[in-house]
């Protein structure tokens, strides 16, 4: 095997169309997020009941005072969609890292100690991936009380299994290659083994599982909100507009069509990301295509 | 292959030895996923003892002694230790008590069978859906490979692959419910209707009660709910059984088959598509607890009346005998799922069996 610069991935990466246009799409939403009280026009809570359930400033009726519209309390809909995606970013930045670690450590743990720990954790992977990961977040947050914070624990406590059980999978492989063999007799130290030789082998995949991780994530914290269980009433955040969004249906599509379009658009943006990093990283893929 | 007279089974293999197989496969896993069961409750049990409301709170009057909530405290257990306290939940679920509701003051066991053929029927009209969309639109990207038409439909299967099922609720909700006016999306049946409750599932109440009208209301009711239910189930299967379609046609028993005169139509539904159907069958195992938790916000969405809409009330209200329950009943339904799916794998693959 010759040695991969990570140059090499870049290049890969920047041919493909979609994974450039979604982590461009993902970047964007980063920046708004960080300049959202610069770039909103009202304050998200600001409620104007006067002005309820304004059309966007494009149809009948709109103004560019509330450049697309307002929902059924009067607040600004742009302004509640660009501090919504405060949480979204901090959700998908937060809650893979947090479950890539408790994945890797228990796999690593699991990996490398073959006894009842090996076993007891392999059942709780079970578990918990038989055990809809919907309603295990729920019931976290009614437990916990809301706050981002138990938003983020909530979802690495449910979503760890899926990483654990790939890692490994992934370190029971890499174990037995002769060059851990070799670094052992060597006299390399097992954390020295692990630091050196297994982890590096892990990062295509945990890379992948990352990527893919932030759309469940996003999706995840939405479906909180949207049950009005995530970060308490104060804070906007797309599933509670598109919750809200479907009261006021009828009179005014547009608080619902939104943040529902924005949500799509960022599941797609994270899930290509996941795509081509996963396709760009996947050793065995390459070696095929002579690649690497 | 042999002969067919040299492998004839007999009539007491038949009779006798055959149900007793199925038998024994089922109770072997059934006893195997008990344990499951009851560490999921286990978990379940001890994260709602952390609800930041006091159960006691809402079960005495306002003007109890202190002397009075000790008592009842004590009468309801909640002063012995988490584990003790679930033993007895533990012993009192399996004989099908799981308690009262604080909610409404009624018997969860009660509720929840009420609710419970509402969510059923939904899972079943959902998985049907799926499994009819996903096969047809996974056969049709096949057989259409080499046209262009093949990386479009993948192309499109990509993108709806990612889609949240409630977002294709409300999706569906605004552009056939509310944008063409095709389908209803509110409530179970018509409001005007009424079905004589037999087994509480609605289609077939309304069907033995030969209400036509009532059918016809159910089913269009049922349409959309099932629709975005069927399109998560559907787009992971597509995918897959593309996917292996193609790499089963590599294999020599294709060649063989072609080469023996097999026309390409029964050569991709009756040779390939069974070897092809085995890793997607697994793949609905692994995607049931995503399905069957997608019911949970589908329910709320559309007004069904179902454990979904149940649980979230009981969420809402602190309510920990319900959520409780419900957890149980959520996990129980997962087991069943891949119960049927490993059951379908041993019918469908011989290579599995692991007696002659």
């Amino acid at each position: 095997m010759s040695i991969r610069l990570p140059s090499s991935l870049w290049r890969r990466l920047m041919r493909k169309r979609s994974f450039c246009l979604s982590a461009g799409f993902l970047l964007l939403l980063a920046l708004v997020a960080v300049l959202a009280p610069m770039l909103a026009p009202h304050a998200p809570n600001d409620q104007n009941l006067l002005e309820v359930l304004l059309p966007p400033f494009w149809a009948d009726g709109g103004s560019l005072d509330y450049p697309l519209g307002t929902d059924g309390l009067g607040q600004c809909v742009l302004s509640r969609l660009l501090y919504g995606t405060r949480i979204v970013v901090v959700i998908a930045i937060t809650a893979p890292v947090g479950a890539a670690l408790l994945g890797c450590v228990l796999a690593l743990l699991g990996g490398y100690h073959s006894g009842w720990l090996n076993w007891a954790i392999d059942r709780f992977v079970d578990i918990w991936l038989s055990f809809p990961s919907v309603l295990l977040a729920l019931i976290l947050m009614v437990a916990l009380s809301p706050g981002l914070q138990n938003v983020i624990l909530a979802i690495i406590f449910v979503d760890w299994a899926r990483f654990c059980r790939v890692i490994k999978a992934e370190v029971l492989v890499i174990r037995r290659r002769e060059y851990v063999a070799a670094a052992r007799i060597s006299g390399a130290s097992i954390y020295g083994v692990i630091k050196r030789e297994v982890l590096p082998g892990i990062v295509p995949s945990l890379i992948a599982l990352m990527a893919l991780e932030i759309s469940i994530a996003v999706v995840a914290e939405s479906v909180l909100s949207f049950a009005g269980m995530s970060v308490g009433p104060g804070t906007p955040t797309w599933g509670a507009m598109i919750s809200d969004g479907l009261g006021s249906m009828y009179s005014s599509p547009y608080p619902l069509l939104l943040p529902v379009l924005m949500m799509i658009l960022t599941v797609l943006a994270a899930t290509f990301l996941g795509q081509g990093l996963s396709e760009a990283t996947d050793v065995r893929a390459l070696e095929r295509s002579g690649a690497a | 292959m042999n002969t067919t007279s040299a492998t004839e089974p007999n009539i007491a293999m038949v009779l006798i030895a055959r149900p007793a197989r199925l038998i024994w496969l089922l109770l072997r896993q059934a006893l195997w996923r008990m344990p499951m069961l009851i560490i999921i409750s286990l978990v379940v049990f001890v994260i709602l003892r952390g609800i930041p409301v006091d159960p006691l709170n809402m079960l005495v009057p306002p003007n109890a002694s202190s002397a009075d909530i000790a008592r009842l405290s004590h009468q309801l257990g909640l002063d012995r230790p988490v584990l003790v306290q679930y033993g007895y939940w533990l012993l009192a679920a399996l004989h099908g008590d799981f308690g009262i509701s604080i909610q409404t003051g009624t018997a969860v066991t009660a509720m929840i069978l009420e609710a419970l053929p509402t969510t059923l029927q939904l899972l079943g009209a959902g998985f049907a859906a799926g499994l009819v969309m996903g096969l047809g639109s996974g056969l049709l990207s096949f057989h259409l490979r080499g046209t262009r038409f093949e990386p479009a439909i993948m192309t499109l299967n990509g993108i709806m692959i990612a889609i949240p099922d409630y977002l294709w609720a409300i999706v569906l909700i605004i552009s056939l419910g509310v944008g063409l006016q095709w389908l209803p999306f509110v409530g179970p049946i018509d409001a005007a209707l009424q079905v004589r409750k037999l087994t509480g599932f609605t289609l077939l109440d309304s069907l033995l009660s030969g209400n036509a009208a009532a059918f016809a209301s159910v089913v269009s009711h049922l349409a959309l709910p099932a629709l975005a239910l069927g399109l998560c189930v559907a787009t992971p299967i597509a995918r897959m059984l593309h996917a292996s379609l193609a790499e089963v046609y590599h294999e020599d028993y294709i060649h063989a088959a072609r080469l023996r005169g097999v026309a390409e139509k029964p050569l991709l539904l009756r040779h390939a598509l069974r070897n092809a159907a085995l890793p997607t069958i697994a793949l609905i195992g692994v995607q049931a607890s995503v399905i069957i938790g997608g019911t949970l916000l589908i329910e709320t969405i559309f007004g069904l009346p179902g454990i979904g809409a149940l649980m979230l009330r009981a969420l809402g209200a602190f309510d920990m005998q319900t959520i409780q329950a419900l957890a149980v009943v959520y996990a129980i339904t997962v087991q069943i799922v891949n119960l049927v799916i490993s059951w379908a794998l041993q019918r469908i693959n011989p290579r599995l069996r692991s007696s002659p």
